[in-house]
């Protein structure tokens, strides 16, 4: 269930809690290596481990992301 | 067309393309029934590798390809897999067929490369792999619903447990014998991009046929869709400028209508997966945590996964000590009873001298490290199949990013542990062309498997042997672990400086799959520590082997050795008739043995001043005498300054020179003794030791930071493309290794 709260960038959302990528801008060829990756709008995401580096899981792929300024991934937290 | 007439004589070839760690490598293994390097992380396979497909009439060469998440190459492991694969190499045609690997547990991202690689107009084979794990995670997959909609086979294989395998092979047979057919347009995800997009194509593509290229329409979407891409900058090379203004001009024209590049191209073919695999794949829901996430929360975690990466490399290190003692005692027992052997048949001479000398005491004095290289090497197996290279990754990104660098360097860093060779190769995996040369240049510093010979010579010669926690830690092992981390410390701040000075630029966005954690494969285990091992005995046998001749040649000539080989006649002679006399308690007995003995005595005194004046004025003594002012100040006599100038093409000539320099300049008595005890009893004129802690140290630290390696300059020269980087390395690399080593002896000096 998605709530309407407000998109937050990846990088907040908490320790092994769920949401739902809803936009990624910055660089253009940056996003397109994320959308190539798998990491797309619409795809649910869940924090595995937060930081920089922070590792994430997208359909039970385990992706490790640090991507400075080059991109920014929203995110919407899912509510149980 | 090919008919089916030629196909019979002329060989095939088709390649293998998938995304990073689909089992690429481990399918090509099971089909040519060969070992190319498998592991569990991102980036292993970095060139392409050609086997012959077993079991076919005909002869099909399979190529195994670096993998990429798309066609438009980043780095330079995906460059080579778009090269071939689209025929881009001059000396090579593209392959007949592409055959796609895909990961059968996650389709949907594995079907992005496949829609492009559809669209090169190749037949292709999709493989199902990782079959076992559809299984296994409760997935369900409907191939031939897919093989339906798409049109092309599929093949569901298991590549680990060499399932599928047969299917495959018929269906590749099948596929060349069959006529080349085409997919039809509309079936291509191509069909789905924006119509503007379609005629500014069509006008590239003619533009481009005017000016003589004509180009496929596949490397037309590449030229407009990314951004300073692969081919957009070869075309720019082979003279066509003005390319660039007119993709600009192209992308503009797309922007004013409406067509965002390069965001289109990943919405339509994410578009077309939709259609393809709808309702065909369906995955369960899961929110529970998997096992390997529960390894993850402390693998990956802050501090807890630096301290267990230090704990691992730790355990690594020691145990190259611990386990290896062993099996050396046996191989130089067995090296004992060779030279034992020789001299029995064989009468004093140069042969003789070769064969013990030169050979057993050289070359076998290397190959008695056999064992360290092969624990050394499983453990890297281990550590590769397993998955924990990328989650290691994962956490020095951390440490990395200080020194501007990024986790994607890790990866070749660690390879270079093992050797700089691979290490080198694997940078090609790194994206950032700067960073790429800052892991290239500081890549051969990390401590190599080629250094271990030298390091445990050393410490189990000239470290005292104390023991700390009941015996479980002990001074050498600590010591030895010290060298083997030297050169990863002083590569930090050596990386910090090239980066700030001659590569400057903010570290590189870090993006790495980490793939599940699995039983290391002991088949996969097995091949890389029997390769490693045979190329270690290999390497002894050949370049060692040659070197080792030659220094062999000038520490004997050009002497006088009739003489000594006379004394050592007599000598022999003596100790023989000595060892058969009766033990009696006659008078005249007795005197005759006293006499004997004295007269051994006095031969033994003579051979043994032969021996080192032999030595003293041979070619190899006569150049150490003049090198010795530049290498006295590191502690080091001209016997050692020659064997480390020796040691330049490759490391372990060290231990096969100072073998043979030995056994040819020490006394008749000392013979039988071991290069260890050897070099401990070596004196210098004035009597003191040859060899002190402070000298062993400062050897171990020159060892430790010196480009004493031909190979990797070689790999350094080609990986860059020029000789600017390997004179260099080079350069840098024997000037650190001086410092260090004077700083390093003078410290041990004033200390002990
Ligand atoms: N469960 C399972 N694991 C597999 C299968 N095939 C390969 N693997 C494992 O997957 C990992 C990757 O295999 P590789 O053959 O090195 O993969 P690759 O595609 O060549 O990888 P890169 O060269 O890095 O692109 C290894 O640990 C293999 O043992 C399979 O069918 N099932
Ligand atoms: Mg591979």
């Amino acid at each position: 269930m998605i709530t309407d709260s407000v998109p937050l960038p990846i990088e907040f959302l908490p320790c092994d809690s769920q949401g739902t990528i809803v936009e990624m801008c910055g660089r253009p060829c940056q996003v397109q290596r994320l959308e190539e990756l798998g990491i797309r709008q619409g795809c649910k995401v869940r924090m595995v481990c937060r930081g920089e580096p922070c590792l994430i899981c997208i359909e039970g792929r385990r992706i490790s992301l640090r991507l400075g300024d080059s991109a920014d991934i929203f995110v919407v937290p899912t509510v149980e | 067309m090919p008919t089916a007439t030629v196909s019979e004589t002329s060989t095939r070839t088709v390649a293998l393309i998938g995304n990073p760690n689909t089992g690429k490598s481990s399918l090509f293994n099971a089909l040519c029934g060969l070992n190319a390097r498998v592991g569990n992380y991102p980036g292993v396979t970095v060139e392409q590798k050609v086997g012959r497909l077993t079991g076919s009439k005909l002869s099909i060469d399979v190529i195994d390809l670096p993998g990429t998440y798309s066609l438009a190459a980043r780095s330079a492991d995906e460059a080579v897999a778009v090269n071939v694969l689209s025929g881009e190499l001059a000396h090579q045609a593209a392959p007949e067929i592409a055959i796609v690997i895909l990961d059968a547990s996650n389709i949907e991202r594995n079907f992005y490369l496949f829609s492009q690689v559809y669209e090169l107009g190749l037949p292709v084979i999709a493989v199902l792999n990782m079959w076992d794990r559809v299984e296994a995670e409760g997935l369900t997959v409907e191939a031939e619903v897919i093989a339906k909609r798409l049109g092309v086979p599929v093949v569901c294989t298991s590549a680990n447990k060499r399932k599928g395998i047969d299917e495959l092979r018929r269906t590749i047979e099948q596929t060349l014998q069959s006529p080349r057919t085409k997919p039809a347009s509309a079936q291509l995800a191509r069909a789905q991009f924006p119509e503007a997009f379609h005629q500014e194509a069509q006008k590239l593509s003619e533009w481009l046929h005017s000016n003589g290229r004509k180009t496929s329409l596949y490397k037309v979407d590449r030229l407009l869709i990314d951004s300073d891409g692969h081919f957009q900058k070869s075309l720019c090379q082979s003279g066509l400028h003005e390319i660039n203004t007119q993709i600009e001009q192209a992308r503009e024209r797309l922007r004013v209508a409406g067509c965002k590049v390069p965001m289109f191209e990943t919405k339509a073919r994410y578009g077309w997966i939709r259609q393809l695999i709808d309702g065909a794949v369906t995955r369960k829901e899961t929110r529970s945590a998997s096992s390997s996430d529960r390894i993850d929360q402390w693998l990956t975690h802050r501090w807890v996964g630096m301290l267990i990466f230090a704990l691992i490399m730790f355990v690594v290190f020691q145990s190259i000590w611990w386990v290896a003692k062993w099996p050396m005692d046996g191989i130089q027992w067995i090296q004992g009873l060779a030279s034992g052997g020789i001299e029995a048949f064989l009468p004093p001479g140069a042969l003789r001298s070769l064969l013990v000398d030169g050979v057993i005491a050289g070359v076998g004095g290397v190959v008695l490290f056999v064992p360290q290289i092969a624990i050394l090497f499983f453990f890297i197996a281990v550590l590769e199949d397993c998955g924990y290279m990328a989650r290691a990754a994962f956490v020095m990104d951390k440490l990395m990013t200080s020194v501007g660098l990024s986790g994607k360097s890790f990866l070749p860093l660690m390879s270079s542990f093992a050797c700089a060779v691979p290490g080198i190769m694997a940078t090609r995996t790194i994206e950032s062309r700067k960073d790429r040369m800052v892991t290239l240049l500081i890549a051969p510093l990390m401590s190599c498997s080629a250094r271990i010979p030298v390091y445990v010579l050393m410490v189990s010669a000239f470290v005292p042997a104390i023991k700390y926690a009941g015996g479980w830690i002990s001074l050498q092992g600590i010591v030895l672990m010290g060298m083997q981390s030297i050169g990863a410390i002083v590569a930090i701040p050596v990386a910090w400086l090239l980066k700030r000075f001659l590569f400057p630029g903010e570290p590189a966005t870090f993006l790495m799959e980490l793939h599940s954690y699995k039983w290391p494969s002991m088949v996969v285990i097995y091949q890389r520590v029997w390769e490693r091992v045979v190329s270690f005995v290999a390497r002894a046998g050949s370049l060692i082997f040659c070197t080792t001749i030659l220094i062999w040649a000038a520490c004997y000539f050009p002497g006088d050795h009739r003489l000594l080989d006379e004394s050592v006649a007599t000598l022999e002679q003596l100790q023989r008739t000595q060892a058969i006399a009766p033990v009696s308690l006659e008078q005249t007995q007795i005197e005759e043995n006293q006499i004997r003995e004295k007269q051994i005595e006095e031969k033994l005194g003579e051979v043994n001043r032969l021996r080192s004046e032999l030595i003293e004025t041979s070619f190899l003594g006569m150049a150490g005498h003049r090198i010795e002012p530049i290498v006295r100040p590191l502690g080091w006599d001209w016997k050692i300054g020659v064997a480390v100038i020796a040691s330049f093409p490759a490391r372990e000539v060290i231990i096969a020179t100072l073998g043979t320099i030995y056994s040819l300049g020490t006394g008749e008595d000392e013979k039988s003794q071991s290069l260890q005890d050897q070099m401990q009893q070596a004196r210098r004129p004035d009597g003191r030791p040859v060899f002190s802690l402070a000298t062993a140290m400062s050897i171990m630290v020159f060892f430790a930071l010196c480009a004493q390696c031909s190979a990797t300059l070689m790999t350094i020269r080609r990986e860059t493309n020029s000789w600017r980087w390997p004179i260099f390395s080079f350069v840098y690399m024997t000037t650190l290794a001086y410092i260090g080593a004077w700083l390093t002896y003078q410290f041990f000096e004033s200390w002990s």
